[in-house]
């Protein structure tokens, strides 16, 4: 529509020539500055193999055990007639038997310090019931509050570990 | 969903378990594969994880109830094994949460598998500074486009509470993105 012939205004020159290119560099511009890609890569072909991967190790871990193999059957007659052997044999020899109790406890401590078990504390809380277990349980001494706080002063970096809250 | 309850029937049928378990791995493993990468952020852990994330599913199947949709289920595990994957090598690592991103992040430059320019390495960066809820939801909405119903059922959050988060991560990136 061109200017009307009463209309007053008007416009710098050329100015609806480039109001197109002035409007896009402005939308440019205001873009998010956040880049949409991640730029992740994975390997070639490697969503191709995996169901491959995932199989194999799933047969694995899946591999049915057989409950008495003959073998296992075999050592456990042999150790459990070892142990009779001994038993008796310790009985006529007179001397003296270890019982667990007889390990001093720092004895105990040493050994699962030294020894690696492969299981991460994460692993061992899976297999410990909670609801069954009281913190008095585990401890001798009792936790003043005090002592709470000193350890959650030093420990915690930033509150968000604690889970209080959503984190919203 | 008519195909979702075919399929975990399937699941839990011995006969006609192994082939349903093929479908269930070729429909979610490259969705999940980038909700782990998002957190763990190097390929070969990101691996890891998605193996221990079908291997769970696989074993707990007959635990899944039906009350949530499958895609949601199979999301949060994938989620909740990264975090802890994150969090176990860092402990054993003896690096708290945070330094254990950083570092992770740093080590991106040297990622054959990470292909970014500056800004994206940036960006990296940047999202390894927000909390953890944030983070999640970002990279969730934003580079994955999850709708926010979604994400709600992923990670039990009301709808309101994401949008919050996600505008608050938004903002926070884009700061840290315009400093210097």
């Amino acid at each position: 529509m061109s200017k009307n012939k009463n209309n007053p205004f008007k416009t710098p020159e050329g100015y609806f020539d480039s109001f197109q290119e002035n409007l896009m560099d402005k939308l440019t511009k205001d873009e998010p500055v956040i880049p949409k890609e991640t730029a992740f890569k994975v390997p070639d072909g490697y969503f191709d193999i995996f169901n491959e991967k995932l199989m194999e190790r799933l047969d694995d871990e899946t591999k049915v055990v057989p409950l008495y193999p003959v073998k296992k059957v075999i050592a456990l007659v042999a150790s459990m007639a070892a142990v009779v052997v001994l038993f008796f044999g310790i009985n006529w020899n007179k001397s003296t038997t270890v019982s667990f109790g007889d390990l001093a406890n720092r004895d105990i401590e040493a050994y699962f310090e030294n020894n690696e078990f492969g299981l991460t504390s994460y692993e061992i809380a899976e297999v410990i019931p909670v609801s069954d277990t009281e913190l008095s349980d585990i401890m001798n001494s009792s936790i003043e509050d005090e002592q709470i706080l000193d350890y959650l002063n030093e420990n915690i970096n930033e509150l968000d570990e604690l889970n209080l809250t959503d984190n919203e | 969903m008519i195909v979702e309850e075919t399929l975990v029937q399937d699941l839990r049928t011995k006969s006609t378990q192994a082939q349903a378990f093929k479908v269930l791995v070729d429909m979610y493993k490259e969705r999940l594969y980038w909700q782990i990468r998002s957190i763990v952020l190097n390929h070969a852990d990101a691996d890891d994880v998605l193996q221990n994330t079908f291997i769970k599913v696989f074993k707990n199947i007959d635990g899944f109830k039906g009350e949530s949709q499958l895609f949601s289920w199979m999301y949060r595990i994938a989620t909740n094994e990264a975090l802890s994957y994150i969090k176990q090598k860092a402990k054993k690592q003896g690096l708290t949460h945070t330094d254990y991103q950083e570092k992770v992040v740093a080590n991106l430059q040297a990622d054959v598998y990470f292909e970014g320019d500056e800004i994206q390495l940036k960006l990296q960066q940047a999202i390894a500074t927000l909390p953890e809820k944030q983070k999640l939801v970002f990279n969730m909405k934003y580079f994955q486009e999850l709708k926010y119903e979604e994400i709600s059922s992923i990670l039990d959050t009301s709808v309101g509470g994401l949008k919050a988060s996600y505008h608050l991560a938004v903002k926070k990136l884009e700061q840290y993105l315009k400093k210097d």
